[in-house]
């Protein structure tokens, strides 16, 4: 009789401790709200937000077709007159340097990964994640390593590129990105990759056991930004 | 007696072995799910947060919309211009004009704020670091800024803002800049502000250091332009 007392209150607190584990589980789920949610008015938004994503994406394909064609008219245009030729090349080579064409060439690939360590075994868990400010002091640090082009999961960085994170994602020229963040450079690889220096950033980066890996490449290619550089603001003076 | 006994155990021990085995089953198939749970997918947004990235989907399309009627305009141009090698010359430079404006090849004014920063006397407050000059150029330019200079040296693509400790000093594009800093951007002024001196906004976090950052917008600012040479020698 007390035998099977026992047995029952081990069953008992055994039963108890799963159902406890699937309650828990079931808000985590409902918390990153993962493809649970078939709310109505979600999907609507949702099945907009698509179809204004494969409008933009079939206007930048022909943005793309239009801005070759107007390469070829410029180069016509221009090809009795070696005056415009120059002109022509120094448009072509800004078109380059702001991230509106495609590049290729050497540099380093870096890998920015979150760290495999168990959180629980770390006081402070949001340090073994790589945040927008670890992205944003890389770059800076390729920028002084006389880095030309640079992407971070093949977002091209331009001019007003800003990086900012919200939650575990980081927010790139308004595309969303996860880690592991792969960070293109184009440049002298040698000198990008004295960025692995002891002291420097990417040492820093290791101590907090983040997942860090630098490459040299002879052949990378960084795509050309899809957006548009518009100014509401600023005007030139001359 | 006993052997009826022992045989309602036996059902009592499958039976719980089942419910334990079905728990046990519903619990991977859950964690499966979570860890398939892309994080950067709109099949895992919310309401609010598909609000917004439908409006900045909205902004995206007509902005690269525009830029397509331009070219298209362009190319129009070119053509009909073809025999005119002055005309081409002219559509060429206005091309050339807004390409230079990007780069920051030439001085730019428009509304916009002003930041300036002053080192503080008193010893407990922290000194301005190359990192707070990079976090406030970054948060200007998330702010939609248009053009950015630090001590009148342009932040362009590929300008570096750092500390070299051999000489003590923060250097941009490679100058020497100096205390106190003032940090001039063009764009919407009280967008602008609001983003650096709201929650958790970077000035907002100096000034909670007790650094001596004030904020004033300007109707006109003017920047000047990039003096240095941009040259590519590794990219094709």
């Amino acid at each position: 009789m007390q035998n099977k007392r026992v047995v029952a209150i081990v069953l008992g607190v055994m039963c108890f401790a799963l159902t406890a584990g699937i309650c828990i589980q079931m808000r985590t789920v409902e918390g990153t709200n993962s493809a649970v949610s078939n709310n109505y008015e979600e999907n609507n938004l949702r099945a907009e937000v698509l179809r204004y994503k494969e409008r933009y994406d079939n206007k930048v394909k022909d943005l793309a077709d239009a801005e070759a064609e107007l390469e070829k008219e410029r180069e016509s245009a221009t090809q009795n007159d070696t005056e415009l030729q120059e002109k022509e090349k120094e448009i072509t080579e800004g078109n380059k340097i702001l991230g509106l064409t495609e590049v290729t060439g050497s540099g380093v690939i870096v890998t920015l990964g979150d760290s495999k360590k168990d959180a629980s075994s770390s006081l402070d868990p949001s340090m073994l994640l790589v945040h927008d400010t670890d992205v944003l002091s890389v770059i800076n640090e390729l920028k002084n390593a006389g880095a030309e082009a640079i992407s971070i999961n093949d977002q091209r960085i331009i001019p007003t590129t800003g990086i900012i994170c919200g939650g575990n994602i980081i927010d790139i020229n308004g595309e969303k990105v996860g880690a592991p963040f792969e960070i293109k450079a184009i440049g002298l690889p040698e000198q990008l990759a004295a960025l692995d220096r002891p002291g420097g950033y990417l040492a820093l980066l290791k101590d907090y056991s983040i997942e860090v890996k630098l490459e040299k490449s002879n052949n990378i290619t960084i795509p050309k930004y899809t957006g548009t550089i518009t100014y509401q603001y600023a005007k030139s003076v001359d | 007696m006993k052997k009826k006994m022992k045989k309602g155990k036996i059902t009592m021990i499958i039976t719980a072995g089942i419910a334990c085995f079905a728990l046990v089953l519903v619990m991977t198939m859950q964690f499966k799910i979570v860890n398939q749970a892309d994080i950067t997918s709109i099949e895992n947004m919310r309401e609010s947060e598909l609000s917004t990235e439908l409006a900045n989907w909205k902004t995206r399309y007509d902005e690269v919309n525009q830029q397509y009627e331009d070219t298209l305009n362009k190319i129009e141009e070119y053509k009909n211009n073809k025999e005119s090698n002055e005309e081409t010359n002219n559509l060429m430079d206005s091309e050339l004009e807004q390409i230079n404006m990007s780069l920051g090849k030439t001085d730019v004014e428009g509304e916009g704020i002003i930041i300036n920063i002053n080192e503080t006397d008193n010893e407990e407050v922290e000194n301005i670091t190359a990192d707070d000059l990079l976090l406030i150029v970054n948060a200007l330019k998330l702010a939609g800024a248009e053009a950015i200079s630090i001590n009148d040296e342009r932040v362009i693509n590929m300008s570096d803002i750092v500390y070299i400790e051999a000489a003590g000093v923060i250097r941009v594009n490679g100058e020497r800049i100096l205390a106190p800093y003032r940090i001039k951007a063009i764009g919407d002024p009280s967008y602008l502000e609001s983003s650096l001196t709201g929650n958790g906004g970077v000035v907002d976090d100096m000034k909670k250091k007790e650094q001596d950052v004030t904020i004033q917008k300007e109707n006109n600012i003017t920047i000047s332009k990039y003096n240095g040479e941009i040259t590519t020698k590794y990219m094709e």
